[in-house]
C-alpha cells in the first residue's frame, strides 16, 4: 500500500520533471540516476557474494552436509540450527547462485513482487513491518534535526554575512577578556563544573560578538561554526547525553513516544537526539550560506537596490537570500548521506529504536538480504533526491543546463 | 562521504573570502598565530604517539595501558594520572597514547592511498576527458551515493575486523572524494594559458599532464589531504565507537570512549579526554587544510 503510494508520487514527480526540464535533458539525468542506482545495488550484491567466509569454514560446512556458502545462514539462525533449516535458508536466499543470478532474483523480489523480505530471518519478522514501526522515528529525527539546523543556520548566516562588510565595534577591546575573567572567577568560587564553565565562556564570546558586530563578530561566528564542524557526532552526542541525561535529569532516556501519546511527550522523547543531529548539520549550512551571501552582496544589483533607497532588511532577505536558497537546497540534498551516518550514531547513543539501530542489529546478525535492501533504499533516496534537486536547479536557473559538461 | 557538502562549503567559502579578504588586516596576523598553534598541536600529538610507539612504557610519562591499579578505580584526572583512570585503574593517558597509534596510522595510510589513487583518477579524468572522464565520474557518483558510515560498516561486517579491512573500507571513501576535488582542480588548470601553449607547441599530452598540470594541482590536493585525514580520523573513531573497528585488545580512541560511556556517571573523563583529543586534532587538521587552501590560492593575482 505504502509502496504503491510512493510509486505514484515518484511517477508524478518524473512526469513533472520531464515537463519542466524538457524530455531530452530529463532523460539524460534520470537515465544516469537509474544507471548509478543499478550499479550501486549490484556492487552491494557482488560484495555480499564474496562473504562466504574462509576456505576452512566452507569446507567444514560442506562436511556438515550443508552448502558451502551457508555461512550467513548459520550466523542468522544460530549454531543450534538443524541442517534442514540451514538448507531451507540457503534456498530462500539464493546463496548457491552466482552473483548475477542472485542480483536478478533480489531485484525481481523487490521491484516485481514488491516484497522487501524478512527483517530477521530467525523470527520471520517482515522487513516492511519493521520499517513501518521504526521508520517514523528516524523520519521525525531527520525532520526535527533539519529544522533545528536551518533555524540556527539561516539567521546566523545572514547576520554573519551582513556583519562581514561592516566596521566593528563600539565596544572597547578589554570587555571580552574582562568578561571571561569575571566568569572564570565566578566559576572557580561558585563551584561550577568545567563543562558549564566552558559553555559560559562560549556564551560570553557570543554575546560580545553580537554587541560588537562587524568583521570581528563575523570571524567569531565563523570560527565557532568551524569548531562545531570538527566535533565528531559521537563525541557531541555523548557529551550532551552526559550533560542532559546523566548529570542532570533534563532529558529522559525512556525511549520514543509517538505523536499519538501527545505532542509534549513526543517532543520530550526526541529533542536531544534531534538537537545533536541538528548541531552537526548547522555549521555546514551556516558556512555555505554565509560565503554565498557575501558573494551575492558584492554584486551590482545590491548597489542598485541600495541606491534606490531600499532598506537593508529588504535587500538582504529578498535580493540576497533568494539566490542563495538554491545553493542551500542543493547542500540539503547532499547532506542526506551525512544525516544517515549521523542517525546510525545518534540512535545508538540514545537507544532510539529507529532504522539506524536496526541496521546495526542486522549487521551484527548478518542479515545481509535485509541490509542489501536497506542500503539500496538509502542509495535510492539519496540519488533520487539529488537528481530531483539537480533538475529543479535547471528549471530555476537555465545556465546550469548550458554548463552541463563541467 | 558527504563531506562533499563540507567540501563545497569550504571551497565556496574560500572563494568568497579571497575576494573579501584584506591581507594586511589584523585578522591575517591572528590567523597566522592560530596556524602555528594548529601545526604545533599536530606535531605534538603525532610525536607523542610516535614516541610511545617506539619506546613503549619505558618513557617516564607512560605506563602500561592495561596495568591494573587497585588504588585508583574510576578515579578522575589527577597530577599523576592527567586523564584519570579507567574501571580497573588503568591509566587513560597511556591508553590515549596507544590508541592514537592505530587511529593515526589508519588515517595516514588511508589518506596516502586516497591521494595516490584518487589523485590519479582525478588527473586523468580532468585532463583527458572523454571516455575516461565519464567512467571516473560514474565511479565517483556510484561510490558517493552510499552514505560513508553505512558503506564502511557494510564492508567491515562482510569481511573481518582486521586493520587491513578497515583501511580498505576507508580508502574506498577517500578515493571518490579526492578524485572529485582533483578533477575539478585539473579542469581549471587545463584551461590555463600555459597548458594551451604547451599543447600548441606540440608537447606530448602525457608530459603536459606530468610536468604542467600535476604540479599545479598538487597544492589543492595537499590541502584536501589534511581535511581528508581529519574526516578519516572521525569515521574511524565512529567505527570503533560502535565496536566495529579493529578487534580488541587493540586500543583505539573510539574504543576508549565506548568503554567510558558504559559507566558514564563514574568515568566521564574517559569520554571527555579522548573526545577532546580527537576534537583538537581534527580541528587542527581542518584549520591547517583550510588555511593552506587559502594560501595556495593563486587566482592570477600577480598578473
Amino acid at each position: 500500500m505504502i509502496l504503491v503510494l510512493v510509486l505514484l508520487v515518484v511517477l508524478a514527480l518524473v512526469a513533472w520533471i520531464v515537463y519542466a526540464a524538457g524530455p531530452k535533458f530529463a532523460l539524460k539525468r534520470l537515465g544516469g540516476a537509474v544507471l548509478v542506482l543499478v550499479l550501486v545495488t549490484f556492487g552491494v550484491s557482488a560484495m555480499l557474494s564474496f562473504t562466504s567466509g574462509e576456505e576452512s569454514t566452507r569446507q567444514a560446512l560442506e562436511d556438515l552436509g550443508v552448502s558451502r556458502n551457508a555461512q550467513p545462514c548459520v550466523t542468522a539462525l544460530g549454531t543450534g540450527a538443524s541442517v534442514e533449516n540451514v538448507n531451507q535458508c540457503v534456498d530462500d536466499r539464493n546463496l548457491d547462485d552466482n552473483v548475477v543470478v542472485q542480483y536478478a532474483k533480489w531485484a525481481k523480489q523487490i521491484v516485481v513482487d514488491r516484497d522487501l523480505g524478512l527483517a530477521f530471518y530467525k523470527n520471520g519478522e517482515k522487513l516492511s513491518d519493521t520499517m513501518e514501526q521504526r521508520l517514523p522515528r528516524t523520519a521525525w529525527l531527520f525532520l526535527y534535526s533539519q529544522l533545528t539546523a536551518l533555524l540556527l543556520a539561516i539567521p546566523l548566516g545572514i547576520w554573519s554575512a551582513y556583519q562581514a562588510g561592516r566596521g566593528s565595534g563600539r565596544l572597547p577591546k578589554w570587555v571580552l577578556p574582562a568578561g571571561v575573567g569575571v566568569l572564570l572567577l565566578i566559576g572557580i568560587f561558585g563551584g561550577f563544573r568545567l563543562t558549564s564553565l566552558f559553555a559560559l565562556i562560549i556564551a560570553a564570546a557570543a554575546v560580545y560578538s553580537i554587541f560588537a558586530g562587524g568583521r570581528l563578530a563575523d570571524n567569531n561566528t565563523n570560527f565557532l561554526a568551524f569548531a562545531l564542524l570538527s566535533i565528531p557526532v559521537f563525541v557531541l552526542g555523548e557529551t550532551l547525553r552526559y550533560a542532559f541525561a546523566i548529570e542532570r535529569d533534563i532529558y529522559q532516556l525512556t525511549g520514543y513516544q509517538p505523536w499519538s501519546a501527545g505532542a509534549g511527550e513526543h517532543i520530550k522523547s526526541i529533542w536531544l537526539p534531534a538537537l545533536v543531529l541538528g548541531l552537526a548539520a548547522t555549521p555546514v549550512y551556516l558556512r555555505l550560506l554565509r560565503a554565498d551571501m557575501i558573494q551575492n552582496l558584492q554584486q551590482d544589483f545590491v548597489s542598485v537596490a541600495k541606491a534606490k533607497g531600499m532598506s537593508n532588511t529588504h535587500i538582504l532577505l529578498r535580493h540576497v537570500l533568494r539566490p542563495s536558497t538554491v545553493t542551500l537546497i542543493t547542500v540539503l540534498g547532499l547532506n542526506i548521506a551525512q544525516l544517515v551516518n549521523g542517525a546510525i550514531v545518534v540512535e545508538f547513543i540514545y537507544d532510539l529504536d529507529g532504522m539506524g539501530s536496526y541496521l546495526i542489529a542486522a549487521f551484527a546478525r548478518r542479515e545481509f538480504f535485509a541490509v542489501q535492501t536497506i542500503v539500496a533504499l538509502v542509495a535510492a533516496l539519496f540519488i533520487f533526491t539529488n537528481t530531483l534537486i539537480d533538475v529543479l536547479y535547471t528549471a530555476v536557473d537555465p545556465r546550469v543546463k548550458a554548463d552541463d559538461d563541467r | 562521504m558527504t563531506n562533499v557538502a563540507q567540501e563545497i562549503a569550504v571551497e565556496s567559502q574560500h572563494a568568497a573570502e579571497a575576494q573579501a579578504a584584506d591581507p594586511e588586516s589584523k585578522g591575517a596576523k591572528k590567523r597566522n598565530t592560530l596556524f602555528a598553534v594548529a601545526v604545533g598541536w599536530l606535531v605534538l600529538v603525532f610525536s607523542v604517539v610516535l614516541l610511545g610507539w617506539i619506546f613503549g612504557d619505558s618513557l617516564p610519562f607512560l605506563r602500561d595501558p592495561d596495568g591494573i591499579n587497585q588504588d585508583a578505580l574510576n578515579a578522575g584526572p589527577s597530577w599523576k594520572y592527567p586523564f584519570g583512570n579507567a574501571s580497573f585503574g588503568e591509566d587513560v593517558f597511556s591508553q590515549v597514547v596507544e590508541g592514537g597509534r592505530v587511529s593515526l596510522r589508519i588515517a595516514t595510510v588511508v589518506t596516502a592511498l586516497g591521494i595516490v589513487i584518487g589523485g590519479a583518477m582525478g588527473l586523468f579524468a580532468g585532463y583527458y576527458r572523454g571516455l575516461v572522464d565519464s567512467l571516473v565520474r560514474l565511479v565517483i557518483n556510484v561510490m558517493l551515493s552510499i552514505p560513508a558510515l553505512l558503506l564502511v560498516i557494510f564492508i567491515v561486517t562482510i569481511r573481518d575486523q582486521s586493520e587491513i579491512t578497515v583501511i580498505f573500507a576507508l580508502t574506498l571513501l577517500a578515493i571518490p572524494a579526492l578524485a572529485r576535488i582533483v578533477r575539478a582542480s585539473t579542469l581549471q588548470v587545463a584551461d590555463r594559458e600555459f597548458v594551451k601553449a604547451a599543447e600548441v607547441l606540440g608537447v606530448k599530452r602525457s608530459k603536459i599532464l606530468l610536468r604542467e598540470v600535476t604540479p599545479n594541482v598538487m597544492p589543492t590536493l595537499i590541502s584536501f589531504a589534511f581535511l581528508t585525514t581529519g574526516i578519516i580520523i572521525v569515521v574511524e573513531g565512529t567505527l570503533s565507537f560502535l565496536g566495529l573497528s579493529v578487534e580488541p585488545p587493540t586500543i583505539t580512541w573510539g574504543k576508549i570512549i565506548a568503554e567510558g560511556r558504559i559507566k558514564f556517571a563514574d568515568t566521564p573523563h574517559m569520554v571527555a579526554m579522548p573526545g577532546l583529543i580527537i576534537f583538537l586534532t581534527v580541528l587542527s587538521l581542518n584549520f591547517v587544510g583550510d588555511q593552506l587552501l587559502k594560501r595556495f590560492d593563486i587566482r592570477e593575482a600577480s598578473l
